[in-house]
C-alpha cells in the first residue's frame, strides 16, 4: 500500500485577525507549507472549513487556493464536518494519496468567526447538530451538551468543577509558552472557577473561543522523515438522546481503535497527544475514550498532572482548542502542525525525545471522530 | 408519549431501519410521562432564538419502564434524580415540569 508523509506545515497565529480576510489567512497557512516542503507540485488541493459559507459568505474555497497560488487547473474541494472539518480533509488528501491518484496533496483548514457576535456565532455553531430533532426546539446548545454531559460525570465520579479548571488551567499553561496561541496571558484556578456561566456547569474558561485563523499541510507519497502512520475516521451519535451511554462518545473511541490498529499500536506508544478540548470535560472522555486512562479515571490523571508537558501522557502541549484557539475548520490541521514540530523537536512544551504522535478532532457533538498517528523515522 | 422499539433499542425518534437487525419492523409503544432527570444543564448563553426565555434548564430525562431518554427543556432549578411529568409540547420541543 502506498504510504504518506508530511513534508511542510504552515500556520497563522490564531486570534483576533479583524484586519485580515478569511482568504488572506486561508493562502498565507498555504504559502507557509508549500514553501516549508520546497514549493513540489501539487496535484490536488483539499480546504476543511465550516462556517465560511454562512458568516464569511465565501465558498469554492479549493478553486481560490489552486487559483491564487497558481496551482494550475487541479482537483480541488472544500470539506465540511462541524469541528473535524480540518482533520476530515487530511484524511480526503491521504486516501488520495493512497489510492495513487495524487502524488502531492495541499490539505488547508481556515475559518473566520471573530467578526460576528456571539448570539450569531452560537446559532451557526447549532449547525453541528440536528437542527430537524426535538433536541434543537428544546433549546439546547453545542456546548449545552457538553454541560449535560459535565453534570452526569460529576455525578457518576468523584470528579468536580476543579478538575475541569484543572484541564484548563494546564492547556493555559501550554500556551504561554505558544507563540501562535490565541491566549497568553497567565490565570489561576480561582479565575477559572469563578468565571461566568456559559452552560452550567462550564464556565468561560471551560469553553474554547471564537477564533480566526488557518493552518496547511503538504503530504506526499514521497518519503520524509515524518511518516502518517495511521488515518482513521467515524461518524457518531448525532443526538444525545440517542446516546447508548451519555459518558462515553463512541466515535472517538472507535476512531481510535481503528486508527490504533492500521498503526499496529496502541495508546501505551503514544509519546505525545492532541485532543479535541472544544470544552474541558470533552478532554477528560477523549483520553479515557483512547484509551490513555481507564473510563471515569481521567479526571485522576488529570489531578495527578499526568497529561501535563513532563506527565506520562503529555496531552495538549500547544494549549489544546481552549488556549491555543479554535478556529474551526483550521483545529484539526493545527494538531498536526504542532505534533509535527514534537516530532523534529522544534515545539514549545517539548516532549523529549518523541516519536509517535496522536491528533483527535472531533466534529458536532460525537458525529465525527478523526484519529491520525504520525511517526518520526 | 411513545416510545419505538426493536432488537432492544428503544427510542423516542422513529428510525427509518432498526441499527440492529435492519428491517423497518420497529414497534410502537406507548409509555408514561413521568420520567427522572438523569442531566441537565443550565443554559446561560443561549442562541439568538432563545434568547428570551435564557437562563433555562435542558433536560436528558429517563423515561420510566423504557431505556429511552429524551431531550426536554424545564424551567427554574433542578436536580439530577428528580422526578419529572411531561408537560406539554410546544413548537417540536417537550416541556417538562417537576412532580
Amino acid at each position: 500500500m502506498t504510504k504518506t508523509y508530511i513534508h511542510g506545515v504552515g500556520m497563522t497565529k490564531f486570534g483576533n485577525h479583524s484586519d485580515r480576510t478569511l482568504k488572506s489567512l486561508l493562502l498565507d497557512a498555504s504559502r507557509q507549507a508549500l514553501e516549508a516542503a520546497g514549493r513540489p507540485k501539487i496535484d490536488a488541493v483539499f480546504v476543511g472549513n465550516f462556517l465560511a459559507g454562512s458568516m464569511s459568505n465565501q465558498e469554492i474555497l479549493g478553486a481560490i487556493v489552486a487559483n491564487d497560488l497558481g496551482l494550475g487547473y487541479i482537483p480541488t474541494a472544500k470539506v465540511e464536518g462541524a469541528c473535524a472539518s480540518g482533520g476530515i480533509a487530511l484524511r480526503q488528501g491521504i486516501l488520495g494519496v493512497m489510492s495513487g491518484e495524487y502524488d502531492t496533496v495541499l490539505v488547508a483548514g481556515v475559518e473566520k468567526m471573530k467578526h460576528a457576535n456571539t448570539p450569531d456565532v452560537t446559532q451557526a455553531i447549532n449547525a453541528a447538530m440536528d437542527t430537524d430533532s426535538n433536541e434543537k426546539h428544546a433549546g439546547l446548545t453545542f456546548p449545552g451538551f457538553f454541560g449535560v454531559l459535565a453534570h452526569r460525570y460529576f455525578h457518576e465520579t468523584g470528579a468536580t468543577k476543579e478538575h475541569l479548571a484543572m484541564v484548563a488551567l494546564k492547556n493555559r499553561e501550554n500556551a504561554l509558552n505558544n507563540p501562535l496561541a490565541q491566549f497568553q496571558k497567565a490565570t489561576s484556578i480561582e479565575e477559572i472557577m469563578n468565571a461566568r456561566l456559559i452552560t452550567e456547569p462550564l464556565g468561560l474558561f471551560d469553553c474554547s473561543p471564537m477564533t480566526d485563523g488557518a493552518a496547511a499541510i503538504v503530504i506526499s507519497r514521497k518519503p520524509s522523515s515524518i511518516h502518517v502512520r495511521a488515518s482513521a475516521l467515524v461518524s457518531g451519535p448525532t443526538q444525545m438522546q440517542d446516546a447508548a451511554e451519555l459518558l462515553s462518545i463512541p466515535a472517538i473511541g472507535e476512531s481510535g481503535r481503528r486508527a490504533y490498529e492500521k498503526a499496529g499500536l496502541g495508546p501505551e506508544d503514544i509519546d505525545v497527544i492532541e485532543i479535541h478540548d472544544c470544552f474541558s470535560m470533552t478532554e477528560i472522555i477523549a483520553i479515557e475514550e483512547l484509551g490513555f486512562f481507564k473510563r471515569l479515571e481521567g479526571w485522576k490523571a488529570v489531578e495527578t498532572g499526568h497529561t501535563k508537558p513532563g506527565g506520562k501522557k503529555p496531552v495538549n502541549t500547544s494549549g489544546g482548542l481552549l488556549s491555543r484557539g479554535h478556529p474551526i475548520g483550521a483545529t484539526g490541521l493545527s494538531q498536526i502542525y504542532h505534533l509535527v514540530h514534537q516530532l523534529n523537536g522544534t515545539a514549545p512544551n517539548q516532549v523529549e525525545g518523541a516519536r509517535i504522535a496522536l491528533a483527535q478532532n472531533l466534529g458536532g457533538t460525537g458525529s465525527y471522530s478523526a484519529v491520525h498517528i504520525l511517526e518520526r523515522l | 408519549m411513545k416510545v419505538y422499539t426493536c432488537c432492544g433499542h428503544e427510542t423516542v425518534v422513529k428510525r427509518i431501519y432498526c441499527p440492529s437487525c435492519g428491517t423497518s419492523d420497529i414497534q410502537e409503544q406507548e409509555i408514561s410521562d413521568h420520567g427522572t432527570i438523569y442531566s441537565f444543564t443550565k443554559i446561560h448563553v443561549p442562541p439568538v432564538e432563545f434568547a428570551e426565555i435564557a437562563p433555562y434548564n435542558v433536560v436528558l430525562v429517563q423515561l420510566m419502564n423504557t431505556t429511552a431518554k429524551v431531550t426536554g427543556r424545564l424551567m427554574g432549578d433542578v436536580s439530577i434524580g428528580d422526578t419529572v411529568e411531561l408537560d406539554r409540547v410546544e413548537n417540536g420541543a417537550y416541556l417538562y415540569k417537576k412532580v
